[in-house]
């Protein structure tokens, strides 16, 4: 055991002179970071105004007596996304057991049930969704629409206190939802519109997707913000609403490129045989061209959505109180003027846990839709 | 069996229904072209009508003629083109009394300068991160592999933000700040030394500068081949003669209670920008670099390893020529992409092109025709980065060679 962990060292750490200077530098400096972030973390952090202030990070500004209303959005959101995954990933009791560290995390460190309870809930019914369509391969037909009802049931819960109030993590989680379902559609229009045989349909695509993709979000969503009233006064758009389309006009243009991509990649000849079975334009391309383009871009699209998710802090713009706006929040309050720190980290490991669950997601999804075509 | 009509004549009737749907065809097709040009232009006229009219509404005209008054507002940082006394315009610092296009061309300025410095150093830490994450040592590699993955998917605006209120606002204050080599680090900024021109109006101090330029400039295009070494040799030569007759000297920063005066100083707002977007992007170029070397045939490296080259003259030499022909586009898209992310510096204060529009719109109240402003100058920033990268695409890999 001792002479292949020496050999391993000498092999991988002390292989050549080089790499002996490099672990040498490298390696005492990294021992100290990771010491002092340990020592930070566990001696002198105080992480009771992340446990304290957390339903303001989670959901922002949502009145506390209405909290259940977000609660429950979470649950058919987490029960939604639990069954999405289901369809690709077999569930393992294991898994369940992981997630539910969550919860009883929560419960040691808090102390009580405010907390604890509705995490609870939140994974206990992702968990519900994830088994259900793992175990049941039959309820996957039926997902589309369970999903859709989902959404509206998720929006008229939501709605009653106010759209204005919505915020923290729940915001963002929605507005990334919707602006991935909502950019789909106009994605896959704009993508055919590109390589439409009308020259006219073409250029204006070609233009748009072009100045879309030279233009930062931030100002994307800034102008929607400020045209939507000028354009529909009669309308009243909500703040969020207003984010959400924005969002939505500038991610499509991404959506329409990898799609574009997948369109691409579908070999001529397929279109040809369709042509000569004498299919009309229409059924070739939503029956024989999309669903293979669908295939391919789908690891990409996943990405996109890992995208929108990294992106959604831009909201601040435009007023609303998103995840990273709840914290600058708390830390606006003098008396935690001094727990930067904590909460920024908090917001970070919160941030790559998401973010890495859905990079792995689209990691598995590539290798699952490779294994049909090899 | 007899022949009841003449096959030339069916072949006629057949030529002439194949023009007619020909025809037909055209003529739809050319109808639908010209439906879509007509929804097109009438969405865009009802939108400019609605636009107009909610606009009238409020009391706002739509004209441009704001841009020449004055602006009224200060701007932290940043240099502006304003009309001197000489035929070209002068660089000067924005101030208040100046007009508000040249609060945009401030705007512009700062954007340039910080996508131009983070372009320059993201691209070197991204291939150092790439080529460390295929590094023999076990724990550079994985150290790059998580620095990537950490950064990669966490959000570039809460990395700003940490950038700014835990790092760079936790430097040590002026009194006590930490000193390299002339370059002083505290909260009120960084401070690096700077190329002073004291030479004045004198002959040899200008012929000097002028030759640096010109073998700059050869060493870059390399007009004739091997002239590349003389023209780095007398670019140095120029330059050391230049400081030695007195016609440039290094301005050292020099730190006092509160300020630190001469050198060049970098705000704390550019400086947080800087870090968080050079190391965002760098990211995502060491990511496609790894991903162009994995994608070289590993026959390139074995018959490197055959002919006894070392790993490092093998990445150098080998492996790292090939790789920059084939991510130039993919460094170019990220480089617009890191254009548009200066756009963020709105949230720690930083005033570049976005963050003076929303400061000019609240003053003024023209927030479209500023915006108009604003994407036409994201766009040109755009154009202009990707025909560089084109140009310079073309130059690496000429058409015709084989790869």
């Amino acid at each position: 055991m001792i002479a292949t962990s020496i050999k391993w060292t000498r092999h991988n750490l002390f292989g050549k002179p080089f790499d002996v200077v490099l672990s040498l530098l490298v390696i005492p400096g990294l021992l100290w970071l990771v010491y002092s972030i340990t020592d930070w973390a566990f001696a002198s952090a105080k992480w009771d105004i992340v446990v304290q202030s957390l339903r303001v990070l989670m959901i922002g500004v949502f009145p506390a007596d209405q909290a259940w209303r977000a609660w429950t959005a979470s649950a058919i959101i987490g029960a939604i996304l639990g069954a999405g995954f289901g369809c690709v990933f077999c569930f393992k009791p294991h898994h369940g057991l992981v997630l539910l560290l969550v919860p009883a995390l929560l419960l040691i460190v808090d102390g009580g049930l405010t907390n604890a309870l509705p995490a609870t809930g939140i994974i206990a019914s992702t968990i519900l969704g994830w088994a259900l369509t793992s175990y049941a391969p039959l309820s996957r037909k039926v997902l589309p629409a369970a999903a859709f009802t989902g959404f509206i049931v998720v929006v008229a819960v939501m709605a009653p206190p106010g759209v204005g109030l919505w915020g923290g993590l729940l915001l963002s989680v929605l507005l990334t939802l919707v602006t991935s379902v909502l950019s789909l559609p106009i994605g896959i229009l704009l993508a055919f519109g590109r390589q439409s045989r009308l020259s006219s349909l073409r250029i204006i695509s070609a233009w748009y997707i072009e100045v879309m993709r030279s233009v930062p979000l931030i100002l994307v969503v800034y102008w929607i913000w400020i045209l939507m009233p000028v354009l529909a006064p009669q309308w009243g758009l909500a703040d969020v609403a207003r984010g959400m389309i924005g969002f939505t006009i500038f991610y499509s243009v991404y959506v329409a490129e990898y799609v574009r991509s997948g369109l691409q990649a579908v070999p001529r000849a397929q279109i040809e045989a369709a042509r000569s079975l004498g299919m009309s334009e229409f059924d070739i391309n939503r029956s024989i061209v999309l669903p293979q383009a669908l295939r391919v871009v789908v690891a990409p699209l996943v990405g996109n959505v890992l995208d929108i998710f990294n992106s959604a802090p831009l909201v601040f713009i435009i007023g609303l109180t998103d995840f990273l706006r709840a914290g600058q929040m708390i830390l606006a309050n003098p008396q935690y003027g001094d727990r930067t720190f904590e909460v920024l980290s908090f917001l970070l490991v919160t941030y790559f846990v998401i973010g890495s669950m859905i990079t792995y997601a689209a990691r598995k999804l590539e290798d699952h839709m490779a294994t049909g075509t090899r | 069996m007899t022949i009841h009509e003449t096959s030339a004549v069916r072949g006629m009737a057949d030529h002439d229904h194949l023009k007619s749907r020909r025809l037909r065809n055209r003529i739809r097709h050319e109808a639908i072209q010209f439906g879509v040009i007509a929804i097109v232009v009438a969405l865009l006229g009802l939108l400019a009508y609605a636009i107009k009219s909610g606009l009238a509404e409020r009391g706002i005209r739509f004209s441009f003629s704001f841009l020449a008054n004055t602006a009224g507002f200060d701007i932290s940082e940043g240099w502006t083109l304003a009309s001197g006394e000489s035929f070209l315009p002068d660089l000067t610092l924005f101030s208040p009394d100046m007009t508000v296009a040249s609060a945009f061309v401030t705007g512009i300025f700062n954007t340039a300068k910080v996508s131009i410095l983070a372009i320059i150093l993201s691209t070197v830490l991204g291939t150092m991160l790439g080529v460390g994450r295929l590094s023999t040592n076990w724990v550079v590699r994985n150290l790059c592999f998580w620095i990537v993955e950490f950064v990669r998917n966490t959000p570039l605006l809460i990395q700003l933000v940490f950038w700014y209120f835990a790092v760079v606002l936790r430097f040590p204050p002026m009194a006590s700040a930490a000193h390299f080599y002339g370059l002083i680090v505290s909260q009120q900024g960084v401070y690096v030394p700077s190329l002073s021109w004291v030479g004045g109006d004198s002959m040899l101090s200008i012929a000097l500068a002028t030759l640096i330029l010109v073998s700059v400039v050869g060493a870059i295009f390399d007009p004739v081949k091997g002239m590349r070494r003389i023209c780095v040799a007398a670019a140095v030569v120029c330059f050391a003669l230049l400081f030695v007759t007195g016609g440039a000297e290094l301005n050292f920063p020099v730190a006092n209670k509160f300020k630190a005066s001469g050198g060049t100083s970098i705000s704390p707002e550019m400086a947080a920008l800087l870090l968080a977007i050079v190391v965002n992007s760098a990211s995502f170029i060491a990511e496609t670099v790894r991903g162009a070397i994995d994608a070289l045939p590993k026959s390139q490296w074995e018959a490197a390893a055959s002919l006894g080259l070392s790993r490092r003259y093998t990445v150098n030499d080998i492996v790292l020529p090939q790789v920059f022909r084939v991510v130039l586009p993919s460094f170019g898209n990220q480089y617009i992409s890191l254009t548009k992310n200066t756009a963020l510096g709105i949230a720690v204060g930083y005033p570049d092109l976005f963050n003076i529009y929303g400061t000019i719109a609240n003053q003024t109240g023209h927030s479209l025709e500023g915006i108009i402003i604003v994407m036409a100058s994201y766009l040109i920033l755009s154009w202009i980065i990707s025909t560089l990268v084109y140009l310079a695409n073309r130059r690496l890999n000429p058409t015709g060679v084989p790869r």
